[in-house]
């Protein structure tokens, strides 16, 4: 009984790191775990969805060929067409069926075209534990490259949901992380992040330390807000001591 | 949630890879798993692969920081190799130092400059 984290996860040895693939299985859920044979149409369509989207972004290599082995172990691909020929006829349709709405290639996604279809969306995680922390990174890197923003400034975005998320857990133990892709006046998208917890707050001292750079967590390294504060184009805190704190921040798309 | 990161010796060098997230216990155990390969083979300098971490944040950077000056304490090199070109452009843009370890762009190269060192 071969489950699609088994076969998929043989594909994807050695060109999609460990800590991705548990991350992109982690997304796919209870499908991850049924073996391939007993998928649904639709379990089959939604698994290919996902790991598309995700091979494109994270694959170091030949992305296009690995959504292909993909998508023949899934039986996504089309029907064969009768005769010679036939097999690399139906992988081409195959490939061009499933990645309607997103160029081939990872350049051209991040283009203006993809960014102007990308509908806007939000998405809010729980953030409980420190493996939430690695899901909501890998949910904001998607989550940048679907609207368009270029690959540097998804490290970005992943970076500062990282610190954010990790400031959630360490300090106020749970709370959510939201993402939301917004339209700016000109018409470019960008996404605003807001983490927020019910957690103790900071209070005026400490967070004036934070600001000058002079506090030192014991955990951390004190500057995880700076961090933060510097990778963003636009940020707001708001904070209550015993309350807790909303981290506002924004990317925009660039131009 | 039981796991380690393995630590190759490869002649007088050890190299680790980190191919999984680091969280506080995994860190930390790395750090002294590290301190004390060194201290039984004599390694000469150790060898950190990041090139399959795909994020770095400020906190993983204290953590290499960590391992780097440990490292260093025991009389032995600490190189960081494999970091992508966005990750190094995130850590400059919010001002973060990886000052306590060395660098080099590939394990090669890494290796190259610990085996000159030593002759």
């Amino acid at each position: 009984m071969k489950t699609v984290e088994i076969e998929i996860g043989t594909i994807l040895a050695g060109t999609i790191s460990a800590i991705t693939q548990r991350s992109i299985f982690n997304r796919l859920g209870p499908l991850a775990a049924k073996p391939v044979s007993q998928l649904s149409g639709a379990d089959r369509l939604a698994v290919m969805t996902e790991l598309e989207n995700s091979v494109r972004l994270f694959a170091r290599r030949n992305s296009a060929e690995l959504i292909a082995l993909c998508a023949r172990v899934l039986g996504t691909e089309a029907q064969p067409a009768a005769g010679a020929g036939g097999s690399a006829k139906s992988q081409a349709s195959a490939m061009s069926a499933t990645s309607a709405g997103a160029g081939s290639h990872p350049a051209t996604s991040a283009g203006g075209a993809a960014a102007a279809q990308a509908p806007p969306s939000a998405k809010r995680l729980p953030i409980e534990q420190e493996k939430d922390i690695a899901t909501a990174r890998l949910e904001a890197w998607s989550e940048s490259v679907r609207i368009g923003l270029s690959k540097f400034t998804s490290v970005k975005v992943a970076t500062a949901v990282s610190e954010l998320a990790r400031n959630i857990v360490f300090y106020a133990g749970r709370g959510t992380v939201e993402l939301r892709t917004v339209r700016d006046d000109r018409g470019g998208s960008g996404l605003q992040i807001i983490a927020v917890d019910q957690g103790p707050g900071i209070d005026a001292n400490k967070l004036e330390e934070i600001w000058g750079g002079t506090y030192r967590s014991q955990r951390g390294m004190g500057k995880g807000l700076v961090a933060v504060k510097k990778l963003v184009d636009e940020f707001s805190l708001e904070t209550t001591p015993g309350r807790g704190t909303t981290v506002t921040c924004m990317f925009r798309g660039e131009r | 949630m039981d796991q380690t990161i393995p630590i190759i010796q490869i002649r007088s060098c050890l190299l680790v890879s980190i191919q999984t997230e680091l969280h506080d216990r995994l860190a930390l155990d790395l750090q002294e798993s590290i301190m004390e390969r060194v201290r039984v083979t004599d390694a000469k300098g150790v060898i950190l692969d990041v090139s399959a971490v795909e994020v770095i944040d400020s906190y993983i950077t204290r953590i290499l920081n960590d391992i780097g000056k440990s490292v260093r304490f025991m009389g032995a090199l600490c190189y960081i190799v494999g970091i992508r070109p966005a990750v190094a452009m995130t850590l400059i843009e919010m001002g973060v130092e990886l000052d306590s370890v060395n660098t080099a762009l590939t394990l090669d190269l890494a290796l190259e400059k610990l085996e000159l060192l030593q002759s």
